[in-house]
């Protein structure tokens, strides 16, 4: 790093004549203050995160307002970044390798011990633990790499069961309870032309790891060195259920943020899918009014040799960025922030905080046949399985998803998903020089 | 603008009179170039058709931008989801999520890309020009190295120049400025290319040596009379840059953080990038919305480009 | 960028008369190149020496371990980046999707331009304006808007056009493998299309017109003047569009970018520029700034040998 900044330096310094041309004076940035912060002093401090921030939401700046009201001096300014999230982790790196990255920043769970491998996180153990009262234990522990802490989890993505009940009752289906109960009832349905499980494969290196991860993790540390074995007994399970459903045509297999997803919830093809808990508002939008009352949300089954669990797929915590000069007092906002249940529950996130007033919102339970779907998400983000990510688990995603995309049309098996991930990980994992025990 | 030369307006209504001539002799052609009736309906229904494929995506997204997710898949595609009385009321709609979505600050976004293209476009126009005009007209010390540097620079992906900017930017204390991305917008190998051939071949060496015999300085000539002859072809680098400087949303993506000071471009952009944003009727509003602009001012600049692109290819 | 006597050619400073001349040129054209000058030396020659240098560069962990030292290090690693983009088969699969773009898209553009551009020049139709404007306004279309238009009429469940086919018995799929270079192409064609014609219709109308007047004379109908004295004028004009596209066609990325969201099928390198830009974002794999920048080199280099083999063709031709 030192000789690449200073061969830029040498470089800009040979353009400085070229920018005195073009007439722009210099300023100085912004965030950091001097050192050390008196609790008199007034600090800023700056929060990148990618939130929807949509139509009727309380909006990010909404919620600070309330903190920065109360807080004359620890001021938070927000700013939401337009991009992907592999955008802003490359953003954040370039940041804080110009030494210019926010206080905090969102990242998702599988990004953050990548993010510390690339040296983007600062160690906060010391204040974190004071919050941990304030947090479920499965997410808060998703903010640590290797025993240290590194911000505050905000929002959790369990897996459960999204389903028209309306439709099950009318073709005498119940939501099946066991692995042969599902592909019993997914190809007694396929026979009137409904499907109750969707393969998205643009959702694979999320969701399907999540339903693997339900009977067990992939990645395990020994010795300071990764042991990888995506080939798990869940892993087996969900390729041996997904593959031969999708050989009995008795598989939805649309991209999930592709119309042709929204059209088969409209169209009432596809009458139940595996979901995280954050899907709900995007379910009903989907399919509109035409389904409203009709939909119910249902823990998984033992379908993945999940023993009743269930995993992971999506959620986000809050850090603290390598150079910020107030790690205390950004986690001392943090824990506020993420405990504004019903400001972040609005902008239609399953909180990490612990908290009795995660109360579904009237819209809702009306759309869900007044049932508190609230209740089943914090019951299963309970009863969610580990699932520890490595460095580099980005690359291993795009594996993943290229794999599904090649299953769903037929080129492929739904098992090489995992084979995919085995090799990319050890890939991924080599060349960023961290150790592999084969 | 101001020195529209005399060149220009001469080709403006060379245009004009052949347009007219045209229309009204088409029927007075020489019996021999005089086209066959099938011949002609032929011609006409492939200009036709080539009309309704170049606009079938622009009214298609015209529509789109009324319906909400649901009628975007559950209605038909080539007309409005809701009775025409019902339309404002669906436009409204549109219209505020797409307000509430951006904060308030679509508009904004859209004066700043204004910003960005004006800036940059007549920024990068005139060293643009000035640099073709050099290497055109004069021997230096250099100039080879410096043209074939510039020419092989147009095959490196400018997209993975971004990040190096950043960093050139921020030591310099001025990224997250409006300046980061008006830099690197108005150089453009492409411009440069431009500029140098419409000087070869319309600025005249005897007139520039006429002009110094006269003892006028080499500024004084390139000022009053080179840009004069160059007006057209500086009318289509101008359009080139607005439209590339209006199209970049990677580089504001990295360079900047503050949200006043995002192109319309990148907000749309962060739009489609959230995974869970179904408002596809919404965002084809913002992109028609913000495309406006451009369309207006390729429409006010319509007798200049096509003039400046005459100018371009007779010597191409 | 300083003129000093002994680096002046014993030949020229001979006649110091011409070499005080020589001087002063020298400097006058440096003086109205310097601004682009400066300007290009920040945005390019800067970040391309950059990748240059980091392109000998991995970004890995400090320490090792499972994790790390949570510091990421530059480790030189020579010709090794170089090596990976070499033998994979991902980059020369996407050199291989430029190559196929190039001999397909550029090509169908550049003729139905020239051919648009004739028969508007055909004095057949008379409202040639609207047919100008009509065509030449996509390109005013933001490249990624563009694309997120035509991904939406390629696809099955919102696209009439997809509906409307099926509906008469015709199932196409824009996003089958075996058509999705064709998909692609045609939203480039699209939106540069009515730029092209623009350029050649201006070429056509600077023809002189006494050339017309000999062949009237000589009795030639509309289609032998357009072959025999339309398209050789026009040639200048086509050979330039034409190194201009693919020059283009080396940087695609928007098209196969967006259709990529919505097919998770495309791989994140279909195009080297991809490949590039998803490598230095780490979403593939080795990722970081060094291996991206090799993958960009590369491309380049090869760009700039079709480049030159155009070129030397286009003289051959021309001889």
């Amino acid at each position: 790093m030192v000789a690449k900044k200073r061969l830029l330096a040498g470089l800009a310094s040979l353009a400085v004549m070229g920018i005195a041309l073009a007439g722009c004076g210099s300023s100085t940035n912004n965030s950091e203050g001097n050192g050390e912060t008196s609790s008199n002093e007034k600090i800023t401090l700056t929060y990148m995160h990618r939130l929807p921030d949509s139509e009727g939401m309380t909006t990010v700046d909404e919620i600070i307002k309330g903190w920065n009201d109360s807080h004359p001096n620890i001021q938070v300014k927000a700013t939401k970044f337009n991009g992907k999230a592999a955008e802003m982790s490359k953003k954040l790196q370039t940041d804080v390798e110009a030494g210019n990255d926010p206080d905090l920043a969102q990242l998702g769970y599988a990004e953050i011990p990548e993010a510390y491998t690339n040296g983007l996180l600062q160690d906060v153990t010391q204040y974190a633990k004071q919050y941990e009262k304030d947090f479920a234990s499965g997410p808060f522990s998703l903010m640590q790499v290797n025993g240290k802490y590194y911000g505050l989890p905000q929002d959790t993505g369990p897996l459960v069961y999204f389903y028209n009940k309306t439709e099950f009752d009318k073709l005498g289906l119940k939501v099946p309870t066991t692995q042969d109960e599902l592909i019993a009832t997914a190809k007694k349905a396929a026979e009137s032309g409904k499907q109750i499980l969707a393969l998205e494969p643009d959702e694979a290196a999320n969701m399907l790891s999540g339903l693997s991860g339900a009977a067990g993790g992939w990645y395990k540390v020994e010795d300071n060195k990764w042991v990888v074995n995506t080939d798990t007994k869940g892993s087996k399970a969900v390729a041996k259920v997904y593959q031969e459903l999708l050989d009995a045509k008795a598989l939805n297999t649309n991209p999930r943020w592709d119309p042709s997803f929204d059209a088969s919830l409209q169209k009432g093809e596809l009458i139940g899918t595996i979901g995280a808990g954050w899907e709900a508002p995007l379910i009903m939008s989907s399919i509109g009014d035409s389904g409203k009352g009709q939909w119910q949300v249902a823990q998984l089954g033992d379908w993945f040799d999940n023993g009743g669990k269930t995993g992971p797929d999506g959620g986000s915590g809050v850090v603290v960025m390598k150079n910020s000069k107030h790690p205390k007092e950004a986690m001392e906002f943090l824990d506020w922030f993420n405990t504004q249940v019903e400001g972040l529950i609005s902008q239609g996130l399953v909180v990490a905080a612990k908290s009795d007033e995660a109360k579904t919102l009237s819209t809702w339970s009306e759309y869900f046949g007044g049932q508190d779907i609230m209740k089943e998400f914090i019951t299963a983000n309970d009863n969610m399985g580990d699932f520890t990510y490595i460095p580099g688990y980005s690359a291993v995603g795009t594996a993943m998803n290229e794999a599904a995309a090649k299953a769903a049309d037929g080129s492929g098996k739904v098992s090489d998903i995992f084979s995919a991930a085995q090799t990319t990980s050890i890939d991924s994992l080599k060349s960023k020089n961290l150790s592999v025990k084969e | 603008m101001t020195a529209v030369s005399a060149e220009t307006k001469a080709q403006i209504r060379a245009r004009k009179k052949a347009d007219k001539i045209r229309d009204r002799h088409a029927n007075d052609l020489p019996r021999s170039m005089q086209p066959s009736a099938p011949v002609k309906v032929l011609t006409i229904v492939v200009l036709v058709l080539a009309l309704i494929y170049f606009l079938f995506p622009i009214y298609w997204a015209l529509i789109a931008s009324t319906k909400t997710p649901h009628q975007m898949t559950a209605s038909n595609g080539v007309w409005f989801a809701v009775g025409l009385q019902d339309l404002p009321a669906a436009i409204a709609r549109n219209y505020n999520v797409l307000i509430d979505y951006t904060k308030g600050m679509f508009w904004r976004w859209v004066l700043n890309s204004i910003i960005y293209s004006g800036v940059s476009a007549v920024i990068g126009t005139l060293v643009s020009v000035m640099a073709g005009y050099a290497t055109a007209k004069f021997k230096f010390r250099g100039k080879g190295v410096v043209i074939g540097i510039i020419m092989a620079s147009m095959l490196m992906p400018a997209a993975l120049m971004t990040i190096p900017q950043y960093s050139i930017f921020h030591m310099l204390g001025i990224s997250d400025t409006m300046i980061s991305i008006i830099i690197p917008c108005c150089v453009s190998p492409f411009g440069f290319f431009l500029g140098r051939v419409y000087a070869q071949s319309s600025v005249p060496d005897e007139l520039l040596e006429a002009a110094r015999i006269d003892g006028a300085s080499e500024a004084r000539i390139f000022f009053t009379i080179v840009l004069r002859l160059l007006a057209p072809a500086m009318v289509t680098i101008f359009l080139f840059l607005f439209v590339a400087t209006w199209n970049n949303f990677l580089l504001p993506l990295m360079m900047l953080s503050k949200t006043s000071l995002q192109p319309v471009t990148l907000g749309l952009y962060g739009m489609v990038s959230l995974a869970t944003f179904n408002e596809r009727g919404a965002l084809m509003m913002g992109a028609l919305l913000g495309v406006l602009p451009v369309i207006i001012l390729f429409l006010c600049l319509q007798r200049f480009w096509q003039a400046g692109l005459a100018a371009g290819a007779v010597k191409g | 960028m300083t003129t000093t006597t002994h680096a002046v050619a014993p030949a020229r400073s001979a006649k110091p008369k011409r070499s005080g001349a020589a001087k002063r040129e020298n400097r006058t054209g440096w003086a109205f190149m310097a601004p682009f000058a400066i300007l290009f030396a920040i945005v390019f020659v800067i970040p391309i020496i950059w990748a240059i240098y980091s392109s000998f560069f991995r970004q890995v962990a400090s320490g090792g371990g499972a994790y790390g030292g949570g510091e990421i290090t530059n480790q030189f690693v020579g010709l090794m980046n170089f090596q990976y983009v070499v033998t994979s088969s991902r980059f020369w699969t996407g050199v291989g999707h430029v190559l196929l773009y190039t001999v397909i898209q550029v090509p169908i553009m550049i003729i139905g331009a020239l051919a648009l551009a004739m028969l508007l020049d055909s004095f057949i139709v008379k409202r040639v304006t609207v047919f100008r404007l009509g065509y030449f306004l996509p390109y005013a279309i933001p490249g990624v808007v563009a694309s997120i238009i035509w991904v939406f009429l390629y696809n099955g469940q919102i696209s009439p056009i997809v509906k409307g086919l099926a509906a008469i018995g015709i199932h196409v799929d824009f996003f089958n493998n075996s058509i999705l270079i064709g998909s692609m192409s045609n939203i480039t064609t699209w939106t540069f299309t009515g730029y092209n014609m623009l350029i050649f219709m201006a070429a056509l109308q600077a023809i002189p017109h006494d050339l017309y007047e000999a062949a009237r004379i000589d009795g030639a109908n509309g289609f032998q003047v357009a072959m025999r004295i339309k398209l050789p004028n026009v040639r200048g004009a086509a050979l330039l569009a034409m190194l201009l596209s693919i020059v283009g066609t080396i940087q695609l990325f928007n098209e196969p970018q967006v259709m990529a969201t919505a097919d998770p099928g495309i791989p994140k390198y279909f195009t080297p520029m991809m490949m590039a830009l998803n490598t230095s974002q780490n979403t593939l794999t080795p990722g970081g700034d060094g291996p991206a920048s090799a993958v960009a080199i590369m491309m380049a280099l090869i760009a700039g040998v079709l480049a030159a083999l155009y070129a030397l063709a286009e003289k051959k031709v021309n001889e």
